[in-house]
Order: structure tokens, then sequence, then C-alpha cells
């Protein structure tokens, strides 16, 4: 295959979840020539595993600058589902009607209150307007709520959407725009060349192009590297219960419930560091199912549709990592492990700065420098 | 036979299914003194084929024909087995033991679901109806012929008024034939099997000594006698308004239409590879069967070490190719758990295997003359592939145009696969549609990824199951 330098791209972006669609739907809305690189039909994609929540309430306690940006793409999300719908006609279903987390017992509420109360009190992080409820407050809002809740805390700011909707309204959207999808390859090398990025890939021939952006979850550590960009992420596991369609009964999305606007119910989820390995546990499915019916008695009798398991991508400090290639300026990562919650930011935020060339000092929080070690005295 | 419906916590070896392969497994390894455990979602043994053998309103007899009732001599020989059985049981889980000893086997009975350990597992779960996704089929009065047969071994009953049978395959000839002795004949015989597949005969031979080859002929001269039989049927829709009205088709050139009450579809069967899927046992795309077959050792051994396949569910081959594949998989079976050593498992499969060879005799050439057609397997424009999501074949060549590589992307796309039945009825459909849309192999596109549960089990029933101090702390937080 002969390599061509032939800078048909503007951008390519690799990786064609959430995350690159959203940088890559930014871009192609700026005029920018994109093209997305993505694997085949079997791959790690969280993407296709999430839990879909748009979700606020419990994320940047250790780095305010999180905080803010989860903010900030929570309050863009319904104008980016309105562009989505107007440009495609598909609805993603996004609603922002507040969200709760629920807990079993005294020790759990306070746990969930205290780790609130820390978040707060960081520097530079704006009110979230949270309210800790008690059963009867909670009843009010979550109707079927079982006797063994202790209490709970609810946020103005949670919503949830439709996740596979947002993929297929991207890709379509994208596909609207002209943007080339290459899939089924694996990229094999990243190298620069007459002022360009050429991205070989297994199989397949090569692609030129300005600038890259790697997206691709956890294949982000292997890919960075042909960058000079360390991206220190890992796979964590988590385990998600689907049920049989029902009638409408849940309108606020808990952080481990949620009713989807197809009428499933979502439970949620666990945290496992078990490597690449994306297979169910009947323990641990047993074990959210269980809650579940704890939280909500009436579920038992559903029917469980579906069990399955996604591999979340990790930084050490669970926060993203955006940043700019030192050594091959053009080059930039994205990584992160709220896919959806952060799509309004990635598209209408994040693209924006890519595209023009450098992330401002507002994202030095987020650069992979943190993770470096000092060298001992 | 014992019927354990409580049901021990564990046995050496758990057989999946009880049909003609998985009563010869059981049969064959409590005979080698092996705690045998039979888990069947039937009320009683028989699987598809025999179904109801033991308890059919219909008595011995003409209707079902002598094949059926050699069942019952089956099912009484696995009764004096003494192999343990879970009647009325389904297995919606399979999975290794996280301590490494073994699998643990998720079943459930009347609601109440449970772990089942095993040391190792024969997965003998059958085969199923290939999707027949024609225009209208949804309608009500549109059934599978697997459907109208079950009704007719369990409960003696067939369907009233005006049938045509459509299709292909030696069930719907067998369907065709157990109707006419019951003494309702089908209307018509749509044969849809696509002419002038002169290669097929190239197996001809082979077939003409196999065991099938004087039943079939007959079955099929018996039902030629007395139904109006319609060859070289194509582009069949069902049409009505909220229920079936009238079956449309074109052959001999023209366009028919034809009033009915029911229509009765069927173009063969593919092996029922769920449980294995979910399992994570490798298949492959095997085109003389037109079907995904899991990848096997002679023995019936899976990828999965610990786990064996046996019956159709390996690959079509019938009810007495089932039976060996049964045999020579417990063999294997008794040979890993140390009942046997390998060498007396060899002895003991000479005859098992000359067996299998004859009963398979026949197979190349049925798997070719009845082969269904590319149009009646990829269906187009409005007619509908995932039932219980209502996808069209249209909307999913479109979702191929924006980037589904595969079954799995699809349902990202469309929900398409993601219903209750999570593809098990679509997914053939699904993988040979995407394949047709990207030119590509059907290998080369895969199946839908199948999780557990296989089966129908509440949310109650899951929360039952035992949990490690680690399964919950994987969950709580705080």
């Amino acid at each position: 295959m002969t390599a061509t330098t032939r800078r048909e791209h503007d951008v390519a972006v690799i990786g064609g979840g959430l995350v690159g669609s959203a940088i890559a739907w930014g871009l192609a809305r700026l005029g920018r020539r994109v093209a997305i690189l993505d694997e085949g039909d079997v791959a790690y994609r969280a993407s296709r595993g999430n839990f879909a929540l748009v979700w606020v309430q419990s994320k940047g306690l250790g780095m305010p600058a999180y905080a803010g940006w989860t903010r900030r793409s929570s309050d863009s999300w319904q104008g980016f589902a309105d562009t989505l719908r107007a440009d495609t006609g598909i609805d993603v279903a996004f609603a922002r009607p507040g969200g709760f987390t629920l807990a079993l017992s005294e020790r759990e509420l306070e746990t969930r209150v205290d780790q609130l109360k820390r978040l707060h009190n960081q520097p530079g992080v704006r009110e979230l307007g949270y309210e800790v409820m008690d059963p009867t407050a909670l009843s009010r809002f979550l109707p079927g709520l079982g006797p063994e809740v202790a209490g709970g805390v609810y946020c103005p700011l949670d919503g949830h959407a439709n996740s596979p909707r947002l993929l297929r309204a991207l890709h379509t959207a994208l596909d609207r725009m002209g943007a080339t999808f290459l899939q089924g390859a694996t990229v094999t090398g990243i190298e620069r060349r007459d002022g360009a990025f050429v991205v070989s890939r297994a199989g397949a021939a090569p692609v030129a192009a300005g600038k890259i952006v790697v997206a691709a979850g956890n294949g982000n550590k292997a890919l960075g590297a042909m960058v000079g960009l360390d991206v220190p992420v890992r796979p964590q596991r988590g385990q998600i219960v689907v049920t049989e369609k029902v009638a409408p009964f849940l309108k606020h999305p808990i952080v481990t419930i949620r009713q989807t606007d197809e009428g499933g119910v979502m439970l949620g989820d666990s945290l496992e560091e078990v490597g690449f390995d994306d297979a169910t546990r009947t323990g641990v499915t047993g074990t959210i199912a269980s809650r579940a019916v704890r939280m909500f008695p009436m579920l038992g009798k559903l029917n469980v549709v579906r069990t399955w398991a996604a591999l979340r991508v990790m930084t050490p400090d669970g926060f993203p990592i955006y940043m700019q290639s030192a050594s091959h300026p053009g080059a930039f990562v994205a990584t992160c492990h709220s896919g959806v919650t952060l799509a309004a930011a990635h598209a209408l935020h994040l693209a924006p700065l890519i595209d023009a060339g450098g992330l401002p000092a507002e994202f030095d929080p987020f650069h992979g420098r943190r993770f470096d070690v000092p060298a001992p005295v | 036979m014992s019927d354990t419906s409580a049901g021990p916590a564990s046995c050496a070896l758990a057989i999946v299914g009880a049909g003609p392969a998985g009563m010869t497994a059981a049969i064959t390894a409590a005979a080698l003194g092996i705690d045998a455990l039979v888990v069947d979602e039937q009320p009683a043994p028989g699987g598809q084929i025999y179904r109801a053998t033991t308890r059919s309103p219909l008595q011995p007899g003409t209707i079902l024909g002598d094949d059926y009732w050699s069942g019952r001599a089956l099912a009484d020989a696995f009764a004096a087995s003494g192999a343990g059985y879970l009647p009325g049981t389904t297995v919606w889980s399979v999975a290794a033991a996280d301590d490494g000893d073994g699998f643990e086997i998720g079943v459930s009975h009347e609601g109440a679901a449970r772990l089942v350990r095993a040391r190792h597992v024969i997965v003998a779960t059958g085969a199923l109806e290939r999707p027949f996704p024609v225009p209208g089929w949804t309608l009500p009065g549109v059934l599978t012929a697997g459907a109208a047969q079950i009704a007719l071994k369990s409960s003696g009953l067939v369907p009233e008024g005006r049938v045509a049978l459509a299709g292909t395959g030696p069930l719907l000839w067998l369907l065709a034939a157990q109707l006419l002795r019951a003494g309702a004949p089908p209307t018509a015989i749509l044969d849809t099997t696509p002419a002038g597949d002169f290669d097929a005969w190239r197996h001809a031979p082979a077939f003409l000594l196999s065991p099938y080859a004087g039943k079939g002929l007959s079955l099929i001269r018996e039902v030629r006698a007395s139904v109006p039989v319609i060859s070289g049927v194509a582009g069949l829709r069902a049409e009505g308004d909220g229920r079936l009205h009238a079956v449309a088709f074109a052959a001999g050139g023209r366009e028919r239409r034809m009033e009915v009450d029911a229509l009765l579809l069927h173009q063969g069967v593919a092996p029922n590879i769920n449980l294995a899927l979910a399992t994570r046992c490798r298949h492959r795309w095997d085109d003389a069967q037109l079907a995904f077959v899991p990848e096997i050792d002679a023995w019936g051994a899976s990828s999965v070490a610990g786990i064996a396949i046996a019956g159709d569910g390996a690959g079509i081959g019938g009810a007495e190719a089932a039976a060996e594949r049964g045999r020579l998989a417990a063999l294997d079976a008794a040979a890993r758990l140390g009942a046997i050593g390998e060498v007396e498992r060899d002895r003991r499969a000479v005859a098992p295997r000359r067996a299998l060879a004859r009963a398979l005799r026949g197979r190349a050439f049925l798997d070719r003359r009845f082969r269904p057609a590319l149009a009646d397997r990829v269906p187009s424009g409005d007619t509908i592939v995932c039932r219980c999501e209502e996808v069209t074949a249209a909307q999913i060549v479109e979702a191929v145009g924006i980037g589904a590589t595969g079954p799995n992307q699809l349902k990202a796309y469309l929900r398409c696969g993601m219903g209750p039945c999570q593809g098990r009825l679509c997914g053939l459909t699904v993988t040979e549609l995407i394949a047709e849309a990207r030119g590509q192999s059907r290998d080369a596109i895969g199946h839908y990824r199948l999780r557990a549960p296989v089966k129908p089990l509440t949310l109650a029933e899951l929360a039952s199951m035992p949990a490690t101090d680690a399964d919950t702390r994987a969950v709580v937080r705080g």
C-alpha cells in the first residue's frame, strides 16, 4: 500500500464513540473536513454500554475545574440536543428534571452528604442547589419508593438522555455534513510527514490530516504514545441491568436507576478493576438488582431483558485529560469516562478550541502532566 | 430419572435440554456412574422433535408418524437412567465460577431462580426455525410451521379454516402430512424451494442411502396426492388489515392471490446458539447450512474448556445424529471427569461414530436441495426484520450507510435486537442483510453479541442470587 501525504482532511479524529463523534461534529460544523477512524462491530465500546446520565451532583470533588466543565456541559445540553434534532430529525430525549441519589442506610446517606459538602467547599465551585431529603420528601417525587430507603439527595441540574440515539444523531449529522467514516481498521501508527499527520491502519489505506484528535477511549494510551502523549488510562468495568419496557413511572433519573424514554428501566452499576474483561457476573448483577428492588419493590416483577458490562475509561484521579502534544503540535487527546454528560461541552466548547489550535490556561488542570511523578531528590 | 424440582446444588455434568441429544447424553453418562443433571424448559422430555412424546393427547398411531413415537422409547430409557432431571426449568446463564471450579448454571423454575454448580456442561439446546421475513409476516394469522406443530403435538390442535403452508424444507412436508392425517389438510402448499439447483443432485447418491430418503420421498408423495402444491413460489406477501386475509405471490410467471385464514411459514431450521453465544463459545458461519455454528471438535467440545455442544445446536443433523452426538459428548465428558480413560472413551465411541456418519449421510443433499432463496432470507423495503422493535429492512440498510458495520452497532442506532427476544429471532436476517448491504462475508459481519439472561428472568429472581463481599463492594458506594 502506498502512503499518501495528500492532505484530504483537515482533522482526523481517532475514535467514533461519543467523545470522538461529538468533537468531530463540532469541527464539521465549523466547516472542517473531518475523517473519523473507528474500529469494527466488536470493540470495547464504552459509548454503547453507558448509563446515559447527564450528571452533575457528584462531579468534581478533588478538581473544581471538572465541576465547572461538567456544569458548563449540562447547561449547554438542551441547545445541543435541539441542534441535533433540527439537523437530523432525531430526538435524543434529553431531559433535566433533576436527579436523585438514594441511600439504603444512614451510613450511605452520611457518606454521600459529606462528599457533597466537601465538593462545595472547594474554591470556585458554583452552588449546585442540592437538597438532602428524608423518605417522606422523596416520596413526593418518587412514587413507589420502598421502606428501606433511608434518604437521598436531590440536585436540580441532573438529567439524562438516550445515548444510543445520541450516537446515531451524531453519526447521521456527520454523514450529512460530508464527514468521512473509516471503519473496521485498527490504527497502527501516526507520523508527521510534509507538515501533515499520516495515520496508518491495519489492512487499509493510510489517512492524512492536518490535525489529529485521539479520542479512542481505552485505546488512547497506545495511540497517545504515537504522538508523544502520555495518557494513563485503564479500563474499569461497570455492569448494568435493563428490564422490559413498562409504562412511565419514574420521571427523575436516580444515579443507579432510570427509566428510558422508551420505557425500559436501566439499573446500574459497578466499579471493578479487572482489566480488559467485559464479562458479566451474576453476583454483581444480582446485587444491582437487589438494591434496585429494595429502592422500588414493584420493579421485582419485571423481566430482565439483558445484563451487560462495559469498560469505563479511567484516569488515575478519575478526571478527564485534554491536552495538545508538545512534541507533535496539532495532535490532541481527549479522554473521560462521562462521554454523555460531556458531549455538549466536547461538541460546542472543546472542538472550537482544537480548531483554533490550542487549549487556553483554564484547561491546565486537565493536562496529563498532573500525573507526572517528580524525580526522587 | 428422579424429578428434582427443588433440585441439587451441584452435579458433575449438567446437560441443558432434554431432546434426543440431551437424553442420550444423560443415559450414557449415568450408565458410567456420572452424577448427571438434565435441565429442560419443557414439562416433559422430548425436545422439539419428540415434544410431549410421553404425554401427547394424540394416541400412538399414524398422525405424528413412527419417528415421533420412537421418542417415547428414548424418553423411557431416560426415565430409567438414574440421571437427575429438572423439567419446566429454564437455564438463563452459564458462566465460569468465580473460584475457577467449574461452572455456575443459572436456572429458573416457577419464578424462583438459583445457581447449580457443575464441573462440565453439555449444551443440547437444539434448533430454531429460520426467520422468514416477508411483507405482512407480523399479522395475526401468520405463524411458523413449528408453532403449528407444537400445538398439534402438545394439544392435538390444528389451525382452523383455509390454511396455506409456505416455504421449503423437510419440516414443511412433515407438517403437511401430519395435518392431513389429523383430518385438517392444508388448502395449499406454496413451495418456495428455488428450482434448478443441479448441484444438489451431486449429493443425491449419499442421500438415497440415508435413512431419510425413503421416508421423505413417501411423505412428499402422500402430501402431493391430497394437497395442491404450487411450485416455484417467490415474492410471498401476507395481506390483511389488522388480520391475515390473503397470501399473494408470484408463480409460473404471474401474480397470484389466495384468500386464507392461516399462513404457516417455514424455511428450515438453524442451530439454537443463544446459550453457547452468551457463554462465549466461538462460532463460525456455515454456508451450507446458512447459519452460525459453534466451533467444536469431534467430541462436541467447544472453544470454552468444559463446555460441549451436542445435537442440532452444533449444526443441523436431525434427531438420529443428535442422539449420537449426545452420546459422544457424554463419553468425552466421562473421560474429562475421570470416570473412564481416553482409551475406553475411544473404544466406546466407535459405534456411535459409525452411526453418526450414517445419520448425516443425506445432510449435504438436504442442505442444498432445500436451501432457501436469498430473496426469502434478505428482505427489503418496509418488511419488518426486528419484530420486537419494529425495525424495517430499509432502516437497516440506511443505518449501514451512516456507519453500522455490524449487528452490534446497528443496535445502538436502531434498537434492532434490543427488545425482549434480544435478537434471538432476527439475528440471522440482520447478519445476512448487513453482509449483503456491505458486500462482506457473513463471517466478517458476525452475530449479535448475546448476554445473560438468555431466557426470561424477573428482577426479583436476579436479586435473589448469592453475592460475595467483593460483589457487594463493587456496587455499594459509601
